[in-house]
């Protein structure tokens, strides 16, 4: 899945996170080739915010591992927290800070630290320096937490949910930077996001996840190539479909389904009176977000989450997707 | 990570360095009026002459005007200020991050956050006991003509002298850091540090009053001419040494039974006290290091 001859940027082997009896991710494989930019989807609770967790090294695996340009994340470690720049769902920052101060912390924690970038992009934003960070908007204290993840200059860059408080002229400013960043400088990207437009407009790889599980793994282009949407007599069972059936809606007579099926299964597989369509992006993300989850394996089931302990334990954890 | 300390805690740092100068304005006036005060009555002389035997009557009416009422007003906020001042710099320092989730931008710079620990810890640490020490220092010199002709091991004196401010100051510091951690939550580590902090400064409240650790010293001293006056509160104390902390006089017979503390038990004391608010200090905040590089959730 690399698709590329060196080391992945991002490379997943069997990962799994378990708050105690519950997992949060489980068996989790992939390879992310270098200079992509990732979306990595999934409702609330898939697990989005543990996947990016353990790559920054805030959370240790449970199980397996994952790689960051071929170095394995381990938790709290130097070198491993080099390798990424991560912003922070809500892009946390100290409120009684000036820019100027939230600069100065950067350099004084970071050795590759570009003071220059840094000071250079808030320029051109027009973000005051000796401004406190509590008396600036959203957008802007979203642009300083960008700036430091950029002026920290680490190959992958690590988002989580970065647009989610911002209002849309913000969103596309912020989201423009970022594509401009990787563009720049051959930067890999993984961003979550409930945004699926804005992921169809940035991301060339795709990460998707349902209830701590992958449910699709791979560039873009390679997913929309590998699914059709048919439109089908309603009679029609799934098992004389091609391909696995992702999603099917049935209408008085007809019924539209998406199915994984290549062209050469679809060939084979058509019937007369079928009708064949290419899959949108957000046809075949919303087909997936909306699928049944495939239970666990019986050997460890997955607590009820509503458990109080659960719960709690996730709660206090802060890993909320 | 220097900087980083300093600049989180800078606000902190100048309230405390206020706070001493207001207690040096008032502590360092009054002393100078108490030293001379002192050397007018002829204190010195006497001392070096009788060991104050000679003046009883300088001596009474010397700490009547310096050693009650105004002049140990000074002292009362100092009994309160190392509990208060420990949990206001200690809540916040895990407390805050954690409320405020801004330790998942502080803990994903390249800093791992154990060294990150470690070092606020060491360098707030270091900044309390040059705070502590500062106080103990005026303090101590603000007492010295007072410690002089009354005895240093009541509560009063010795809660701001010797190693008890600071430690005290050390103690509630890593209650609080390590309910922060806990808690996760900057007003909630305050409270529950303050009340944990109560416990070993009750108990060392226990340990100056009612209950003595280690226990009183005995000597019975013949009577001559058939003790009159001697009591608790004489002048000099019926040892006939200044600094001793007489706790009772009885009569046995010829003999007066005296139970006292005496003077030389200052730093006995003073190591008791302090290695237990040390003790706690050290043994939260090792936990809270140890919390923090264990937990992978």
């Amino acid at each position: 899945m690399t698709g590329d001859d060196g080391v992945a940027a991002l490379r997943a082997d069997r990962l799994g996170k378990r708050y105690g009896r519950m997992w949060a991710l489980r068996d989790c494989t992939f390879s992310v080739p270098a200079g992509s930019v990732v979306g990595l989807v999934g409702p609330n609770g898939a697990g989005k915010t543990t996947l990016l967790s353990l790559t920054v090294g805030l959370l240790a695996a449970t199980e397996g591992e994952i790689a960051v340009f071929g170095q394995r994340s381990r938790a709290y470690t130097a070198d491993t927290l080099a390798r990424v720049s991560y912003l922070a769902q809500d892009h946390p920052l100290y409120s009684g800070f000036t820019v100027a101060d939230m600069l100065h912390l950067g350099r004084s924690m970071n050795p590759r630290w570009d003071q220059a970038l840094a000071r250079t992009r808030l320029d051109r934003l027009g973000i005051p320096l000796e401004r406190k960070i509590k008396t600036l908007s959203g957008g802007q204290q979203a642009q300083i937490s960008l700036t430091m993840a950029l002026a920290k200059r680490a190959p992958l860059l690590a988002l989580d949910e970065p647009v989610a408080s911002l209002d849309p002229i913000a969103r596309l400013e912020f989201m423009r930077d970022v594509m401009a960043a990787s563009a720049d400088t051959g930067l890999t990207v993984i961003i979550a996001s409930h945004v699926i437009s804005e992921l169809e407009r940035l991301c060339d790889w795709l990460l998707l996840l349902t209830a701590g599980r992958l449910q699709l793994a791979g560039p873009v282009d390679d997913l929309v190539a590998a699914h059709q949407v048919l439109t089908v007599p309603r009679a029609t069972a799934d098992a004389e479909l091609p391909g696995t059936v992702i999603s099917r809606t049935d209408s008085d007579r007809h019924s539209t389904v998406l199915t994984a099926a290549d062209l050469g299964q679809l060939a084979s597989g058509l019937r007369p009176g079928w009708q064949a369509e290419a899959v949108s992006f957000e046809q075949l993300l919303i087909a997936y977000l909306q699928r049944p989850t495939t239970a666990l394996p019986a050997s460890e089931p997955p607590d009820d989450p509503a458990r109080p302990g659960g719960r709690a334990r996730s709660a206090r954890t802060g890993v909320t997707s | 990570m220097i900087w980083v300390t300093w600049r989180q805690h800078r606000a902190q740092a100048i309230t405390c360095l206020a706070l001493f100068c207001a207690l040096a304005v008032i502590a360092i006036p009054y002393g100078i009026a108490m030293r001379t005060t002192f050397s007018n009555d002829g204190l010195p002389a006497c001392l070096a002459r009788s060991g104050g035997a000679g003046c009883p009557a300088a001596i009474t009416s010397f700490v009547d005007e310096f050693g009650h009422g105004a002049g140990m007003l000074l002292n009362l906020p100092l009994i309160a200020a190392p509990g208060f001042l420990g949990i206001v710099v200690g809540a916040p320092l895990l407390g805050r991050e954690l409320e405020r989730g801004t330790w998942r931008m502080a803990w994903t710079q390249t800093v791992p956050r154990t060294r990150w620990l470690i070092t606020k810890l060491g360098l707030v640490t270091g900044g309390l006991v040059l705070f502590g020490a500062a106080v103990t220092a005026v303090m101590t010199w603000y007492h010295g003509p007072l410690d002089r002709v009354t005895s240093r091991l009541q509560p009063v004196p010795s809660n701001a002298e010797g190693l008890t401010f600071t430690a005290s100051l050390l103690c509630s510091f890593g209650l609080a850091v390590l309910a922060g951690l806990l808690l996760r939550n900057t007003i909630g580590a305050m409270v529950a540090g303050y009340i944990a902090w109560e416990i070993p400064s009750t108990v060392l409240v226990l340990l100056n009053g009612p209950i003595h650790f280690p226990p009183p010293a005995t000597t019975r001293i013949p009577c001559r001419a058939g003790c009159p006056g001697a009591g608790i509160g004489s002048v000099p104390p019926v040892t006939g040494h200044l600094g001793d902390f007489v706790l009772g006089v009885t009569r046995s017979g010829g003999e007066l039974v005296v139970s006292y503390l005496p003077a030389s038990r200052f730093w006995t004391l003073q190591l008791i006290g302090g290695g237990l608010y040390l003790a706690i200090a050290a043994a939260t905040l090792g936990t809270a290091i140890w919390l923090l590089h264990q937990r992978t959730t």
